[in-house]
Parts: structure tokens; C-alpha cells; sequence
């Protein structure tokens, strides 16, 4: 997700600067016409049609839901400064998974990545509560926790690592 | 010199209230923008194994940074609007001296928790890690940092009381500051020019969230005074991101009142109160103390319409910025004969930089990228974007203005290389930051892995430039302030 995240995002940052640059240059040319204020109704109207679908599109199904305990394997995940502490070792890739996260101390982050450091999901993991997060690992391999909310001077060494499985069927 | 140019700055002789005190705080907010920026290259250089520091002083030096540069950019907004409000209202001085006494008492505080006391729990202090340091700091140290913010806090409540008592005293109430007469379609005889209005819009917001500011603050005290008292850190959680999202946005909102009151004197058309103009600040007035739960994405336990609202909110606050204030700035720009000088370049570059910088920040906001996205190097890439591209633009522009003096000349060579500098600087510094962020690299870590060190190389190289342009600005600034008062 994140490389075509990053293309949306310069593409759009890129084009509202060129009109900002073409504006610049509009300033020796003629005065706004008299239906400069019937375009930014437009605007409006676009960015709200565009705002309503793309908020629609990406709540649906709801980004934070958790996989049917029918199916999915919970994995305990404890926390503290500056540790993680995983209660299953090996787990089945093609089951949906639920994290089920606490700590011990102050906030800290869960962040799943790949062994080549790609952020997978995360969940923040707060004094207090139990926090879940789901995730179906689909190819085998080793798998790191990153911790992602700076929670003191060795939160950078906050790392744990856990072995996803192939299972026969 | 065009010749509009030069008919509205004749035109535009208008009273300068307290601009002593205002030059005065400009100085200090572009000495501390200038070593922030320092403390920001150094992380950076750090971050890429350029030079080797401490993580314990990183975290120093990333609490020092975020919490300099907040209160900086709120200082300087602070300093930019009482200038622009004082053509229209009286302003009592001593309100601004005892002001920027209590933020200086603030700031000393600040940086004896952090470089005497070794406190380094970042700006945010998110509960309960200023009492658990590990062992790196003393409870004292994250007392005094808290306590330089509650200085700081009281200082800009009484700023905002003396703005609203004198906009009440002179409009009747905030209701009618905030153009609700002209969005009503009633006659006004005397409608509350743009700054008013956003004066109105600011003072309410801000208040509401520097009393949330301090409510979390004072529980975080007595939690490190008597460890016993607990603190819902959920509930914390909210209130600091509350205040904090509510504070840095009004320093922006604050600053944009130099767009409103400089830009006029290029263009010749004088930048006014409409009923559109009063939506959008209205707008922004819920916008903006709706939109902080963005900022809790992944705080799972939060009511889930809680998170939408953030979401929706975070796309929808960029309507009355791209098509309101953005637009029209295109509308006053375009046919206007506008000299672009120094001044006139970082205001229009500050309204582009805010509105570039809100487009990854209404990505984020989606949940779903949020997921992969959340506290990477993607957020920083989009907060110093509305920032250094926005509003410390628009305090380097108000800067110029300032030390101008009444004419209007094309920009000299000098200028013109600093301020293409300043843009492909920091361009390049967040770009690289979005491209770290899609690269997964978590924000605020100390040492970073071999696989990420080229981002931090390139990125320290681009913040290069920034602090060299910072300082040609700041002493730009004071050079010709000497000049001109000698």
C-alpha cells in the first residue's frame, strides 16, 4: 500500500503546487473573469463528492475489525520498557491472527513488520486497556515488533521477533 | 516599484502599535526557529551515523526540538496577529510584555528540564512517561518542563483575554467577529475586517484548548508529585492531543493574519470579509477542535465514531483552506501587477506550503493508511511541510516586511538565492521525509538501521540549506533593524 500512498500524494501535492506556480505567473496576465467565484463553488463541490466516495470506499468494511474468533488464532503480546514479550513462537501462515496486546508501563506501539522492514499493520498499546489488532500472514518467514510510539531513551532497541509457519493441509 | 504597488503603500499608513515589542519577539522567535533548526540537523546527522550522539541526549535534543519549534510558531503567530489586531482595536501593552515574560519564564524552565534535568519525554509527555523515565531523568526535571509549559499556557490566556475583551468592547461580541452578521445576509455597517475575524476564531478555539492543555497538565503534576493518583492515560491521551493539535494549528491560523493585512499592499485589492470568507472561519473553528482524534487512529479502544469523525474531519478541513483561502489567493494574485520581493514571495509560498502540506496530512488521516502510515516518517514529512513551507514562511515574510521600509522594489540577487534556497531546501527535506515514511521508517528512534541511513543522509544534506537560509533571514532581519532604527 504504502509506494501507491506516496504516488497519490506527490501526484496531488505536485499538481496543487504547479497551480500555485501558474498563479504566480498569472499575476502579469488579465484580472479573474466574473465566474472566478462559480469555479470555487465547483471546487467545493468536487472536493466534497470526491471526500463523501473516498471516505465511503475505504471505511467499508471497517479497517479496524477483528477477524471471527471461529477462525483466527489470538497471540498474547506483552509489553514494558523496552521489551516484548510473545506468547506463541511459531505461527500459521494463511490464519487470520489476532494480536492481543497490554503493557506494563507507559504507551508503547505495535508494529508488525516484515523481515525487510515493510510495515505490515499496528495497533498502540495503552496503560490500562487490551488492545487488538488482526493480521493474516500469507508467506512464511520471520516477521519483527517494532515498538512505534517513542516510549523512552531505548525505545529504538524495542524490537522482538516471531516465526511465521507453513502448515499442511 | 509598480504603481499600484506604490499607491496602496502610500495608502497604507496605518498606526504600528507596540511594534517594538512585536520587532522584539520576531528577533527572539527567528533566533530560536535558527537553533531548533540546529537541533533538527544534528537528529538528522545522527539518525545517519554522520556524528554520533547519545541516544539519551537525542531524545533531549527531539524534546527540545518539538517543543521549541511549537512554541516558537505559536510565538510568532502570537506576535504577528496582536501587530495586525492593533489596526483595528486598541491593545492593552502590558498585557503583551507580561505575555512574553511568562513564555520566556516558560522556555527557561523548558530547557533546564531538559539539558540541566535531563527530561527528553518529548513535547507530547505522553501519561505516564514523565514519571517512568527508566531511570534517564528525575521527576523534578519533567515537573519543570511541565511547569515551563504551564508558564507558557497562563501567558497566552491572558493574550487571548485581551483580545477578546477588546474585540467585544469594539464589536459588540465574538458572535458578530466572527461575521455571523454577514453569514446571516444582516446589514453591518462595520463588518470585522479578516483578522478580526479570525482573531475571534482563534482566541475562542485556543482558550478552550490551553484550559484542556493545562487540565492534563496539572493531573500529570500531582501524578509525579504523589505517584498514587492515577491518570486515565486514554483520557490523558485525548486532552494532550487536544491541546496539542488545537496549539499548533492556531499558530498557523494566527499567522495567516500577515497574508490578510501584507498581500493587500501588492495586489492593490485589499483582502476582505465576505459570507463565504465567515463560513470558512466558522468552519474552522469546529474543524479544528474536531479533527484531533486523527491524531488517535490507533488507539483501537477509542469509540469507533470517534474515529471516523477523524477521519472525516481531517479531509474536510482542507475544503476551507484549498478552496477558500488558497483560491483566493490565486483571485488576488492573478492581474495584479504584484511586485514579488522577499516579502511577498514567502506569504504567497507560506498560503502554497500550508495547502501542499495538507494533502499527505488527509491521506493519514485515513485510517486504513493510517495503519501503515501512523508514527513512520510520514508524519513529520507532512507537519514540517504546513510548517516550515507554511507558517515559519509566513513569519520570515512578515519579518521582511517589517524591516521594508515603504518601498517596493523587485527582489535583489542576494534575496532571490536565499529564498529559492529556502524552498528547494525544504522541499527536498520533506520530501524525503514522505519517502521515508513510505519506506516504514519509524519517526522519533535514535539509531537507525544500515537499510535506512541513504534517507537520513540525503535529508540532513537538505536540512543543510534550511539552517543556512534561516540564518540569512534572521540576521537579514536584524541587520536591517539596526539600520533602520539607527
Amino acid at each position: 500500500m504504502q509506494p501507491i500512498v506516496l504516488l497519490i500524494s506527490l501526484i496531488l501535492m505536485a499538481a496543487l503546487s504547479l497551480v500555485f506556480w501558474l498563479a504566480t505567473r498569472a499575476s502579469n496576465g488579465p484580472e479573474p473573469g466574473p465566474n472566478a467565484n462559480s469555479k470555487r463553488a465547483g471546487l467545493i463541490w468536487a472536493m466534497t463528492i470526491v471526500g463523501v466516495v473516498v471516505a465511503v470506499g475505504s471505511l467499508r468494511p471497517w479497517p479496524h475489525a477483528l477477524a471471527s474468533t471461529d477462525d483466527a488464532i489470538t497471540v498474547s503480546i506483552t509489553s514494558g520498557q523496552w521489551w516484548w514479550d510473545i506468547d506463541t513462537v511459531e505461527i500459521p501462515a494463511g490464519r487470520p491472527i489476532n494480536f492481543s496486546a497490554t503493557t506494563e508501563d507507559v504507551t508503547h506501539g505495535l508494529g508488525i513488520y516484515t523481515s525487510d522492514l515493510r510495515l505490515l499493520t499496528q495497533v498502540q498499546v495503552i496503560p490500562g486497556y487490551t488492545t487488538e489488532v488482526s493480521y493474516t500472514f500469507e508467506e512464511p518467514g520471520t516477521y519483527q515488533v517494532l515498538c512505534m510510539e517513542f516510549c523512552g531513551v531505548a525505545h529504538q532497541d524495542m524490537v522482538n521477533e516471531f516465526e511465521v509457519v507453513a502448515v499442511e493441509e | 516599484m509598480s504603481a499600484v504597488s506604490e499607491l496602496v503603500a502610500e495608502k497604507s499608513i496605518v498606526t504600528e502599535p507596540q511594534a517594538g515589542a512585536v520587532k522584539l519577539t520576531m528577533i527572539l522567535s527567528g533566533a530560536v526557529f535558527a537553533l531548533m533548526m540546529v537541533f533538527g540537523l544534528i537528529m538528522r546527522a545522527a539518525q545517519g551515523q554522520l556524528i554520533e550522539v547519545d541516544p539519551a541526549l537525542f531524545y533531549q535534543l527531539l524534546t527540545a526540538h518539538g517543543a521549541g519549534m511549537v512554541g516558537t510558531a505559536a510565538l510568532s503567530g502570537a506576535a504577528i496577529m496582536w501587530y495586525f489586531c492593533g489596526r483595528h482595536i486598541v491593545l492593552t501593552a502590558g498585557i503583551f510584555w507580561a505575555f512574553l515574560a511568562l513564555f520566556l519564564l516558560g522556555v527557561v524552565l523548558i530547557l533546564g528540564s531538559i539539558f540541566i534535568g535531563g527530561y527528553g519525554g518529548a513535547w507530547t509527555f505522553l501519561f505516564p512517561l514523565p514519571a517512568m523515565s527508566g531511570g534517564a531523568w528525575e521527576a523534578g526535571a519533567a515537573a519543570a518542563f511541565m511547569l515551563g509549559y504551564v508558564s507558557i499556557g497562563v501567558g497566552f490566556l491572558l493574550y487571548y483575554l485581551e483580545l477578546g475583551r477588546q474585540i467585544h468592547a469594539r464589536y459588540g461580541s465574538l458572535v458578530r467577529a466572527l461575521g455571523w452578521n454577514l453569514i446571516l445576509g444582516r446589514e453591518d455597517k462595520n463588518p470585522p475586517p479578516p483578522t478580526i475575524v479570525a482573531a475571534a476564531a482563534v482566541t475562542i478555539f485556543n482558550s478552550i484548548g490551553i484550559i484542556l492543555g493545562a487540565a492534563v497538565l496539572v493531573a500529570s503534576l500531582v501524578h509525579l508529585l504523589v505517584p498514587g493518583f492515577e491518570v486515565n492515560a486514554l483520557l490523558a491521551k485525548n486532552l494532550i492531543y487536544f491541546f496539542g493539535h488545537v496549539f499548533i494549528n492556531a499558530s498557523i491560523y494566527m499567522a495567516v493574519t500577515a497574508v490578510y493585512e501584507i498581500l493587500p499592499e501588492y495586489t492593490g485589492k485589499p483582502w476582505k470579509s465576505n459570507r463565504l470568507f465567515a463560513i470558512a472561519w466558522n468552519a474552522v473553528l469546529i474543524f479544528v477542535m474536531a479533527v484531533y482524534w486523527h491524531h488517535l487512529l490507533q488507539d483501537v479502544v477509542m469509540p469507533p465514531w470517534m474515529l471516523v469523525v477523524g477521519q472525516l474531519v481531517s479531509y474536510f478541513s482542507g475544503i476551507p483552506l484549498i478552496a477558500v483561502t488558497a483560491f483566493s489567493t490565486f483571485l488576488y494574485v492573478r492581474g495584479s501587477k504584484m511586485t514579488w520581493d522577499l516579502t511577498s514571495s514567502l506569504l504567497v509560498l507560506s498560503v502554497a506550503g500550508w495547502a501542499v502540506g495538507s494533502i499527505p496530512a488527509s491521506i493519514d488521516g485515513m485510517i486504513s493508511v493510517n495503519k501503515v502510515m501512523h508514527n513512520t516518517m510520514w508524519v513529520p514529512g507532512h507537519f514540517h511541510t504546513y510548517l516550515l513551507l507554511g507558517e515559519v514562511a509566513m513569519a520570515f515574510g512578515f519579518m521582511a516586511w517589517l524591516v521594508r521600509g515603504k518601498t517596493i522594489a523587485q527582489m535583489s540577487g542576494l534575496d532571490r538565492v536565499a529564498f529559492v534556497t529556502y524552498l528547494a531546501g525544504a522541499a527536498g527535506f520533506v520530501t524525503v521525509f514522505l519517502f521515508s515514511g513510505a519506506a516504514s521508517i519509524p519517526r522519533r528512534w535514535a539509531v537507525h538501521y544500515e537499510e535506512w541511513l541513504m534517507h537520513d543522509r540525503i535529508g540532513t544534506l537538505f536540512s543543510v540549506l534550511i539552517v543556512m537560509t534561516t540564518l540569512f533571514f534572521v540576521l537579514r532581519f536584524v541587520l536591517r533593524l539596526g539600520r533602520s532604527n539607527g
